[in-house]
């Protein structure tokens, strides 16, 4: 059994609740170590909670402010519409621009009631990256906005972290074991990771329909050791240590279901069959597109520069590196087809998979080289490849293997499930301060 | 949320008539053969299982080890509604069940099986994982008619009354299975398999000949996952033909069963034909009163991988297709995974836990953060009202409460989530529960 190392963090929550406001936060976020890994725009700087007003009336449920802050809503998302799927693709319904009805979350950490609400209808895909650190204790206040699109479902949402040990079921958002929450209600989920790892998260709430229309994305944990300095995705440093990551969420649209959705129908789901196979929520090319970011002053969604149709699509897979660096990809899967993973001309080392490391108890090495990883839907796997000595900038394709899903909607080119690596000579780039940067 | 919700919520959404009225007449069918099947009133399938324990693996053993399986035929229900007609076997005399008898032996048996078969058509049994298997007394192999022509991965028993008698060594401890050698896709579909555990010579508390195999044998659970193409049982039931490039799963079952009859206790009297439970019931790992953990044994005869996922803890996979992760040099090569994988045919051995690191308690270490109002919350079926192991709290009136004492409960489920449904149903299929009560003293019920 594993101690309770969260003392620190007691006392920052015993700070805010004494004093609360601006300068509180400030001072106790200058005090604590640990990086919130909050991930603008995938989530947003802790930093910005000091402009949050407190909640007002059946909204207040917790006497600090959340660590983190969620939505859950509906929205729309770009997909290549000339990959048409007739009837259902691109959906007659969708905005200018947009193609796609989804369900999904957003991070509105920081902002005010009155932003809060705003987002209702502007959920994105995929669903933001957070972590946390072992030794600190953390909460995700999670907000039900309501479906602007299907005001006739008052489904409720939850919030399922997708592998932590022993959890509590109050926290594990698996609905019949526990509690929903209800439209315009929240429930502030709470945290003490003990092991590091990369996790999955969704919705749980009637899952079939909420994952597959988008209630999906990656968390991670760090462990106690990590520093910006000095980077690892697990305890043992000389295998899992890194100096860049990039999370790979995998997922599926199956046309019909989404429009389905925005069509007050139920699809077949024993029919399942997808036409468009996502890497953090786009398809290639639109997955080498720059990342979105967030407007603090709105609380949107600013679209990746010359892309206003990626708006609610903000997670790049554009991997880049320099030589010699150890480029740590995180790759989880929330579809429900098991995929290949291909990082084309490298061997990668696989690490870890369902945030585990792979090594057996009395410390034998299981880690893998390949070319190719295994994903199954609900599975996560941790690669390390080292970046190659380069004199110029080289690309390499990540994509999967089964070349049946690097289509967009069975039309030609290539498509799907790719993206590209993109490495420099040696010292061009600065350091990574997020994930997927 | 309760099946009776979920129903009211799927009529309040919008009830696929058209499928309703597609599938009218074979309900129809259906039903008339239930009311026929069911007309005297008199059904014996499972009755008198009293004496068998709500969850966990029901073996069906013999100081012998010599089993006969009849064929039998029968009808399982789905929670959609529908009726589906299966083949199966069941031990001489008995009716039908699905699956089929769960033969558990002990390493060094020679077991025995006599397969009778009543069907209209030829069927045999392969045991993957057993060797020197005889049918008759000759070695176990496939059969060609006179042109060469592949016709049986096995000797047969012959069509209306036939038989062949299996037998072989249980020579290695493990979790197995059988099933049809004889146009399996379509058999093994229709339900003609089961599974054979052989315990090792190590004790009854050991999976494997290896200390690190232990587990509490109070907590041993099998599930067999499978899944069924109702056109293939109806056109097996009707004679008509039926082609294989058209299959098409409609229903995802463990142990015979569909979410949420997956969670009935064993011997159900309201699934007469279904016996067996998928419910994983157990107490707090601790050091000294419960240091041993559960063990699941997962066998999938279904067509594709299943990743199954247990909520609450990871799962130690010790071992596969009968065979140890155990390294030639001792090397442990068992693995912790939150989502379990498993292969068409194959089985995997899990041990499964739930520790309770954090001690949380709501006098002297209370959970830093406040639960909202119950005016303000959704609740579920299984919850206490309580985030507390052991406590029970307060529940809007009206809701539909199964918890007994404060216990926790955790879903374990297939990941690809178009199988956790059942034609057009969802939250059915590959759904089952582990319930997990506080520690003992405890009033649970």
């Amino acid at each position: 059994m594993k101690g309770n190392a969260s003392t620190r963090m007691l006392n920052r929550r015993q700070f805010l609740k004494l004093g609360g406001g601006l300068l509180g936060t400030a001072m106790a976020s200058a005090f604590l170590p640990r990086s919130k890994a909050l991930l603008s725009p995938i989530a947003t700087q802790s930093e910005a909670r000091a402009l949050t007003s407190p909640d007002q009336g059946i909204l207040a449920q917790v006497a600090a402010e959340p660590d983190f802050h969620f939505v859950a809503t509906d929205g729309w998302i770009y997909l290549p519409p000339e990959a048409a799927v007739p009837p259902y693709h691109p959906d007659n319904y969708a905005p200018e621009n947009l193609t796609t009805y989804i369900f999904g979350f957003r991070d509105v950490t920081g902002l005010t009631n009155d932003l809060v609400f705003a987002q209702k209808m502007k959920a994105q895909l995929t669903a933001p990256t957070w972590s946390l650190q072992v030794g600190g204790d953390y909460t995700l206040k999670l907000t039900n906005l309501g479906l602007a699109v299907r005001p006739d479902l008052i489904d409720a949402h939850t919030l399922h972290f997708h592998g932590f040990r022993n959890a509590l079921p109050i926290f594990d958002g698996e609905p019949h074991s526990s509690v929903g929450v209800p439209i315009v209600r929240d429930l502030t989920y709470f945290y003490r990771p003990h092991d590091p790892g990369t996790y999955l998260y969704h919705c749980h709430f009637e899952e079939t329909e909420h994952v597959h229309m988008g209630m999906v994305g990656t968390t991670f944990i760090k462990p106690a050791a990590w520093t910006t300095e000095n980077k690892m995705a697990y305890d043992d440093a000389a295998i899992s240590g890194y100096d860049r990551e990039f999370v790979m969420t995998l997922n599926e649209v199956w046309t019909e279901s989404h429009w389905a959705d925005s069509h007050v129908q139920l699809p077949e789901w024993s029919d399942y069959a997808p036409e468009f196979w996502l890497l953090n929520g786009r398809v290639y090319p639109d997955t080498i597109a720059p990342n979105g970011s967030r407007n603090m002053t709105t609380g949107d969604l600013n679209p990746p520069p010359g892309r206003p149709e990626l708006q609610y699509q903000p997670i790049s897979s554009l991997v880049t590196c320099n030589s010699g660096d150890r480029v740590l990809l995180r790759c989880t899967n929330l579809g429900f087809e098991q995929q290949s993973m291909r990082l084309s001309g490298l061997k990668m080392r696989i690490i870890a998979k369902d945030a585990t490391l792979l090594t057996g108890r009395n410390g034998e090495d299981l880690t893998q080289w390949s070319d190719t990883l295994t994903i199954g839907p609900g599975q996560s796997v941790d690669a390390i490849f080292i970046a190659p000595d380069v004199t110029e900038m080289t690309k390499l394709m990540f994509y999967n293997r089964k070349y049946s899903r690097l289509s967009n909607g069975g039309h030609t080119g290539y498509g799907g499930q790719m993206t590209e690596v993109h490495i420099y000579p040696a010292g061009t780039l600065p350091p990574q301060t997020e994930p997927n940067a | 949320m309760s099946l009776l919700r979920k129903l009211r919520s799927i009529r309040g959404r919008t009830v696929d008539r058209r499928r309703l009225l597609e599938r009218g007449p074979v309900l129809l069918a259906l039903l008339i053969a239930v009311l026929v099947t069911n007309g005297g009133g008199v059904r014996q399938a499972t009755a008198g299982h009293e004496d068998w324990p709500s969850s966990g693996v029901i073996c069906t053993t013999n100081d012998s080890a010599t089993f006969t399986l009849v064929t039998q035929e029968g009808y399982i229900t789905e929670p959609d509604g529908n009726t589906v007609y299966m083949w199966g076997f069941s031990e001489n005399g008995q009716p039908f069940q699905h699956p089929s008898p769960v033969l558990c032996v002990n390493e060094g048996d020679l077991v025995t099986i006599v397969v009778k078969n009543t069907l209209a058509e030829d069927i045999s049994l392969v045991f993957p994982g057993q060797e020197n298997v005889l049918a008759n007394g000759a070695p176990s192999q496939p059969q060609f008619d006179a042109d060469g022509n592949l016709v049986s991965l096995a000797q047969m028993a012959p069509a209306n009354g036939g038989s062949v008698t299996y037998s072989f060594v249980a020579s290695k401890p493990g979790t197995y299975l059988y099933e049809s050698g004889t146009e399996p896709i379509k058999q093994v579909n229709m339900g003609l398999f089961g599974a054979i555990i052989v315990r090792p010579a190590l004790g009854p508390e050991y999976a494997y000949n290896d200390p690190s195999t232990k587990f509490n044998p109070g907590t041993e659970y099998l599930i067999i996952l499978s899944e069924i193409d109702p056109m293939l049982h109806m056109a097996a039931e009707q004679g008509h033909s039926y082609n294989i490039n058209d299959y098409v799963p409609r229903y995802w079952l463990m142990n015979g069963r569909s979410f949420p009859d997956t969670i009935a206790p064993n011997g159900a009297v309201w699934l007469p034909n279904q016996p067996y439970s998928s419910f994983i019931h157990i107490r707090p790992l601790d050091p000294v009163s419960n240091p041993d953990p559960a063990l699941i044994r997962y066998v999938s005869v279904g067509t594709e991988d299943y990743p199954h996922h247990p909520h609450g803890n990871h799962e130690r996979i010790i071992a596969r297709d009968g065979s140890p992760l155990i390294g030639p040099g001792g090397e442990d090569l068992t693995y912790e995974r939150f989502t379990v994988v498993i292969g068409p045919g194959q089985t995997l051995d899990a041990t499964f836990y739930w520790e309770d690191v954090d001690q949380w308690d709501p006098n002297n270490n209370p959970i830093p953060v406040t639960i909202p109002q119950i005016q303000n919350l959704v609740f579920g079926t299984f919850y206490s009202g309580s985030p507390y192991l052991g406590n029970t709290d307060m529940l809007p009136v009206g809701t539909q409460a199964l918890n007994s004492c404060g216990e926790y409960y955790h879903i374990a489920h297939n990941h690809a989530l178009h199988q956790i449904t059942a034609w057009g149903v969802v939250l059915s299929g590959h759904i089952t529960f582990a319930r997990i009560d506080p520690p003992l003293p405890n009033n649970c019920q």
